[in-house]
């Protein structure tokens, strides 16, 4: 048998429309690198990745599913034992966003009441063909209580820290800590961004600090 | 020798006036040469494009290819080509809710195509040919001034900005910022097309034929190792139609394997849950060990014979490996009987890494089939197909 060489084992989905870069988020995640050519994925991929938080060496066992409707029975079979879900959407494609609330259902419908979201927005290193505002994936994840992010699997943006903040939601959870504090952290997020704008900043400084925009 | 043997077994054969499709297929199960062509031709054969009697062949290719180019122009519909003086009160329009509006089966169509362009941008990533231009593009497609490109129907458009420098009066610069697409499957220029814009219209023409099914990632992973064949054939009489040919050897392809693709049909008796069931049945019987690991580790041929089973392989191997494959399952008298022996060898042949894997090396293992002669796998198929007779 194998050695045990971690702590805990936490199993994570990617859930999204077809193209909106799951798969490229995942292999920079797991990989650190970028490639455009892949393959489009068919019923269900994997990875797993070891990483370290407080102390402790969580395995994350991440699947990847494939976006369009025809896989759906095989994939949501995987939402039940997730602990943790990422609902990818494309800020260059608006179709893939409106049907975040469709991706949301789904999880209602599939997977476990207690399941940890988190709503990334992909591809943000493509500004000029943005579509979709980041203020409106903001909106939608405080809506639900849902962390939200705006990510870049090309230049490498917000990757690894959507992992690790999912992964120590589900860790807070794990240890017995009380629940429901995901709507808090939205709203605190927001209500920096809030501040900051307040305080004489433009929208353009807030944007680079939270790593959405090469500094000007 | 024993190779340039069987390949004057195989030039025999075709040049028979009536091949037999049973020695055919007895012939082309261990493999068909990649010379002059023959895989290209004895595929059209074996999936029933071409009849036996070679006499009636010109006559078929003629009457198809015919067909195809008309499908290609009823199909790839061009709304507003026919409005007069643009008036659009008494016509079609692009806001028509008629359900016959030509704008409506427009918009429509584009959803379609949308998919289909997300997927054959991403086909065989590792080698160029896809990339690459067709020596026989669609004329009046290609000349259109790109109105007529599939791809164009979907491109994501944003509105152009441009810097304006004042300086003192007047306007002195006006820059507009333009981004080269850096893209390897970038369309052509006019009068050129890539080998993945032919791919697109043979699947977008596959949707629109085959309405109640449509299109399904997968697909273009099926066309494509056929379209590769056809293209490449050395006999430019063959390859001139390689597009129409392909289309119709796939969408006889299509007729076997298409319950793998519809989700409503995933319980019946050809859909892939039957086939997956299938798999592990075989695999019970031939190796009960790895059958009690994966039990025990829950390890569900939803991890990984779907794919392989779906794609019929074609995501687990390099090309020249899935183009030797599928000359055996293409020769299968049960088709596809021999693809669940195939699945389940691969799985067998595995099976030192199996039993000593924890649950994730082994799907890991499962997903990304390690690099190997694939006459081993096909050999141990043949092997485990047989033991069943007893």
């Amino acid at each position: 048998m194998a050695k045990k060489t971690y702590d805990l084992l936490f199993k994570l989905l990617l859930i999204g429309d077809s193209g909106v870069g799951k798969t490229c988020i995942l292999f920079r995640f797991s990989d650190d690198a970028f490639t455009t050519t892949f393959i489009s994925t068919i019923g269900i991929d994997f990875k797993i990745k070891t990483i370290e938080l407080r102390g402790k060496k969580i395995k994350l066992q991440i699947w990847d599913t494939a976006g369009q409707e025809r896989f759906h029975t095989i994939t949501t079979s995987y939402y039940r034992g997730a602990m943790g879900i990422m609902l990818v959407y494309d800020i260059t494609t608006e179709k893939s966003f409106e049907n975040i609330v469709k991706w949301l259902r789904n999880i209602d419908e599939h997977a476990n009441e207690d399941v940890e979201k988190m709503i990334l927005g992909n591809k943000c290193d493509m500004d000029d063909k943005r579509t979709v505002k980041k203020e409106r994936g903001e909106l939608i994840a405080k809506e639900h209580g849902i962390r939200f992010m705006e990510t870049s699997a090309k230049s490498n943006i917000n990757i690894d820290r959507a992992f690790r903040e999912l992964a120590e939601a589900i860790l807070d959870k794990t240890a017995g800590r009380e629940p429901g504090d995901s709507v808090d952290r939205v709203m605190k997020i927001t209500l920096e961004s809030a501040n900051r704008i307040s305080g004489n900043m433009s929208v353009q400084s807030v944007l680079t600090q939270n790593k959405c925009l090469p500094p000007s | 020798m024993a190779y340039k043997a069987r390949i004057k077994e195989f030039d025999a054969l075709l040049a028979q006036d009536v091949i037999r499709l049973s020695s055919l297929k007895k012939l082309a199960f261990h493999g068909i040469p990649d010379e002059q062509g023959k895989r290209a031709l004895c595929w059209r054969l074996l999936l029933g494009y071409l009849p036996e009697e070679k006499e009636i062949w010109s006559t078929i290719l003629r009457e198809k290819r015919l067909l195809y180019k008309q499908f290609i122009e009823e199909m790839i519909v061009m709304p507003g080509e026919n409005e007069i003086n643009g008036d659009v009160t008494t016509g079609d329009h692009p806001l028509s809710i008629n359900p016959d509006s030509r704008w409506s089966t427009f918009f429509r169509d584009n959803e379609v195509l949308l998919q289909i362009d997300k997927d054959v941008r991403r086909l065989c990533p590792d080698i160029s040919f896809f990339q690459q231009p067709t020596e026989f593009p669609c004329e009046e497609i290609v000349n259109s001034n790109n109105v007529k490109r599939l791809h164009t129907r979907v491109q994501r458009r944003v509105l152009n900005c441009a810097n304006v420098e004042r300086r003192g009066l007047g306007i002195t610069k006006i820059e507009l910022s333009k981004k080269k697409a850096s893209e390897d499957y970038a369309p052509m220029e006019e009068g050129k097309e890539a080998h993945w814009e032919v791919v697109e219209r043979i699947l977008f023409l596959y949707a629109k034929l085959n309405p109640g099914q449509g299109y399904v990632q997968g697909m273009n992973e099926i066309i494509g190792p056929i379209y590769h064949a056809f293209a490449l054939d050395p006999n430019i009489n063959f390859r001139e139609y390689a597009e129409a040919d392909s289309f119709f050897c796939f969408t006889n392809l299509m007729s076997e394997i298409r319950d793998f693709f519809i989700k409503s049909l995933d319980e019946t008796d050809h859909g892939i849950n039957t086939m997956m069931s299938t798999l592990l049945t075989h695999l019970k019987f031939n190796d009960l060990d790895i059958w009690l690991k994966f039990q025990q580790q829950d390890l569900k041929p939803q991890y990984y014979a779907f794919r392989w089973i779906t794609l019929l392989l074609s995501q687990e191997f390099p090309l020249p490996d899935v183009l030797r494959i599928w000359d055996s399952l293409f020769s299968d008298e049960h088709r596809f009987d021999f693809l669940s022996y195939v699945c389940c060898a691969m799985i067998v042949i595995l099976k030192n890494h199996l039993l000593d894997g924890d649950f994730s090396s082994n799907i890991k293992l499962l997903q990304n089939f390690p690099p190997m002669d694939v006459q081993i796998i096909l050999s141990k198929a043949v092997e485990l197909s047989k033991r069943k007779l007893f």
